[in-house]
């Protein structure tokens, strides 16, 4: 990476921003999952590993919560435009130095933001957990680059139409910066109160539903038709899906506060919404599903598909949650439980992480020009992945149950802890499952990146995969 | 931008505008990737409308709130009745024997009257043991004159309800109401983007026009 910093834009080979985040993807999805297993872990042993400050349950949990998210899932979305905005638009990355040099700040900030929080200097919102400093240097250093090459790669295009996956791509990092700014208020602006607590839950809702569920779509449109061969099922699907996500997804951040003395009309508004999220669920699962028509046998056989249909298939559980939760009828119950974890893991490490590690294989693939190392350690890592995630999922959806039943029948708060005790065992056996898979992955890239087979020019990765 | 009205349902593009476009859609390879023109499915769209008439059926504030000391009131008169108060005071029989016999007097009393609250006091059962620590704080509400629907049975404890249903009059009544204007926003809102839609697909070629993918791959 360094010897391309200063070189000239010419001298950089096409690509070289899409490998350096994609790599940086994987790596910190094991950090990521490595922390997080360690904190279930404190979890499910509470004995385990205690007397240090920065190691403190209350510290990890926010580091781990932004290493998957700003790590992980940021990192592999920008991986994913840096190739497939230009593959969309017939033409190259509009500044391989500008992806190159985002990418190295962009690490940069991530550790220093995550060494602040490990220290304790944290702004004490949940998801917008960073102080204001490291917001701005968030949202000018690490995400307004990112979103310029995206923009002008588009604006640079050699089509006169866009694909679906490249207006989802520009309007979420128009999103995500808006969403930044001013769902950071409470920060910028010391907002206290409702005021606060509306404005942290807005940008919560809104960076997943603007940024992370959008993309996650947006790769999937471009994996499916691309791996399969098969032509997308619906352009105008696609209007549907996407006018749908910004107008449905956008309101309904009130239903995270459905106990809190919000306005009855916002909750009721937001909690009506909440529910319409499926609108763009049930378009967007329909779109990509009828994509495969024909081609179902590539499920089984190809590693990008398997990820990507998986995630695409997690999508129904995600969204049928999701919207029901957030009514009043369930809310009371389940709010503040252990079940509503589950959602959000599988919103994140369900439905996302599938669709873009799908994206990091198959870039990493493409711009490589090698076909991956071992076809059988990629089906390893999905499995320990798969299993691992339906372990934590399962097991914290019914620990979140039997905690809301604890909570409406005032069932003293140690009784709970035993209750649970099972579960958030599963819970560190899950997410450890899907930390060593990770390790496997990386492992399994950067043979692909030293001793993959070449990909024959003019032919796709998944064409040869199982060729010798 | 040329538009027509002549068949809205059908296309609302010239003739021309749909041929611009359809010849973009097949000579042009968007990195290798086709797309196809089909309709949603109609199981779908008839998914969708039902999820709309679900979003707005099951968001109704009828389930799942805190019960509100007015559903109580009468278990509370009830059980400060001479009949009552001598069935609990059995001492011949265990003090779980005792509350069963005694919440049965109360229940089967309150069967023999219609009341507004019926519905409420099966989503919220209560036990004698439970009712005779609210059953004070009811009694002393009551003599206050309090509206007993404005307050919430909150575990040992009755409070002001944490509703603010603002009355034309500029008063404040704490009571849940079943429908609000968020409800019509929300109407508002749906019908808009239906309609926004409906224009933006309606600007593509029709979907009967299947495109012809040989031509630019």
């Amino acid at each position: 990476m360094l010897k391309h910093l200063f070189a000239k834009e010419e001298d950089i080979p096409q690509g070289s921003a899409g490998i350096f985040f994609a790599i940086s993807s994987i790596c910190w999805f094991i950090i990521g999952t490595g922390l997080g297993s360690f904190n279930a872990a404190k979890l499910g042993f509470p004995d385990f590993f205690h007397g240090s400050y920065a190691l403190q349950f209350g510290h990890m949990r926010q580091v781990h919560v932004h290493a998957v998210i700003f790590g992980w899932i940021a990192m592999a979305f920008a991986a994913s435009m840096m190739y497939i905005t230009p593959a969309l638009g017939n033409t190259k990355l509009w500044s391989e130095k500008l992806g190159i040099w985002n990418c190295l700040l962009y690490n940069v900030g991530l550790c220093l933001a995550l060494a602040l929080l490990w220290s304790g200097i944290t702004s004490g919102r949940e998801y917008s957990d960073h102080i204001w400093p490291i917001d701005l240097y968030i949202a000018f250093v690490m995400v307004v680059p990112w979103s310029l090459n995206v923009w002008m790669t588009i604006l640079n295009r050699r089509t006169q139409g866009i694909y679906t996956t490249n207006w989802f791509f520009a309007a979420s990092m128009f999103m995500l910066i808006i969403v930044f700014l001013i769902g950071n208020m409470p920060e910028f602006l010391h907002l206290t109160g409702l005021n606060e607590a509306y404005m942290t839950w807005w940008f919560a809702h809104n960076v997943l539903g603007l940024l992370i569920t959008p993309v996650a779509a947006a790769i999937t449109y471009y994996i499916v038709p691309k791996v399969t061969g098969n032509p997308l099922y619906s352009h105008r699907v696609g209007h549907l899906h996407f006018w749908s996500i910004v107008v449905f997804y956008s309101t309904p951040a009130a239903h995270h506060l459905m106990s809190s003395p919000l306005p009855e009309w916002l909750k009721s508004f937001a909690s009506v919404e909440g529910v319409l999220i499926l609108v763009p669920a049930v378009a967007y699962v329909c779109n990509i599903l009828l994509t495969m028509q024909g081609r179902w046998t590539m499920f089984v056989e190809n590693i990008e598909i398997k990820f990507t249909i998986t995630g695409v298939l997690l999508a129904i559980p995600l969204n049928m949650q999701g919207g029901f939760q957030q009514t009043r009828a369930i809310n009371w119950y389940i709010h503040g439980t252990g079940w509503i974890v589950a959602h959000a893991h599988l919103a994140l490490l369900g439905f996302s992480t599938f669709a873009e590690a799908a994206a990091v294989y198959y870039g990493l693939q493409v711009l490589l020009r090698r076909k991956l190392w071992s076809a059988s350690l990629a089906n390893f890592h999905f499995w320990m992945l798969l299993i691992g995630f339906s372990l934590y999922w399962i097991s914290m959806t019914i620990a979140g149950l039997i905690q809301g039943a604890a909570k409406i029948y005032e069932v003293p708060y140690v009784d709970v802890v035993i209750a649970e005790h099972p579960y958030m065992i599963v819970r560190w056996l899950g997410g450890t499952m899907v930390f060593f898979g990770n390790i496997i992955w990386l492992f399994n890239m950067v043979m692909t990146a030293r001793a993959g087979d070449p990909v024959p020019v003019g032919r796709q990765p998944a064409e040869v995969a199982y060729t010798r | 931008m040329g538009w027509t009205f002549t068949n809205p349902l059908f296309s609302l593009a010239t003739a021309d505008q749909n041929k611009v476009a359809q010849d973009i859609w097949e000579g042009e390879s968007l990195g290798g990737i086709a797309e196809n023109n089909n309709p949603l499915p109609r199981p779908i769209i008839g998914l969708l409308v039902l999820t709309f008439i679900t979003a707005n059926a099951l968001t109704f504030p009828l389930y799942g709130q805190r019960p509100n000391a007015a559903i109580y009131h009468d278990y509370v008169s009830l059980m400060n009745s001479g009949m009552v108060q001598e069935q609990m005071n059995d001492h011949s029989i265990s003090h779980n024997q005792a509350n069963e016999k005694a919440m049965a007097l109360i229940e089967n009393s309150l069967a023999q009257f219609d009341s507004p609250y019926t519905f409420q006091r099966i989503q919220h059962p209560i036990d004698l043991d439970q009712l005779r620590i609210i059953a004070p704080q009811i009694v002393e509400l009551q003599k206050a004159g309090a509206d007993l629907e404005q307050y919430s049975v909150i575990g040992d404890k009755i409070l002001k309800a944490n509703f603010f249903n603002l009355q034309p009059d500029g008063t404040i009544i704490a009571k849940q109401p079943w429908w609000d204007k968020g409800y019509m926003i929300s109407m508002f809102y749906f019908f808009g983007f239906c309609l926004a839609v409906i224009v933006t697909v309606k600007r593509l070629p029709h979907w009967s026009w299947r495109p012809d993918h040989s031509i630019a791959h």
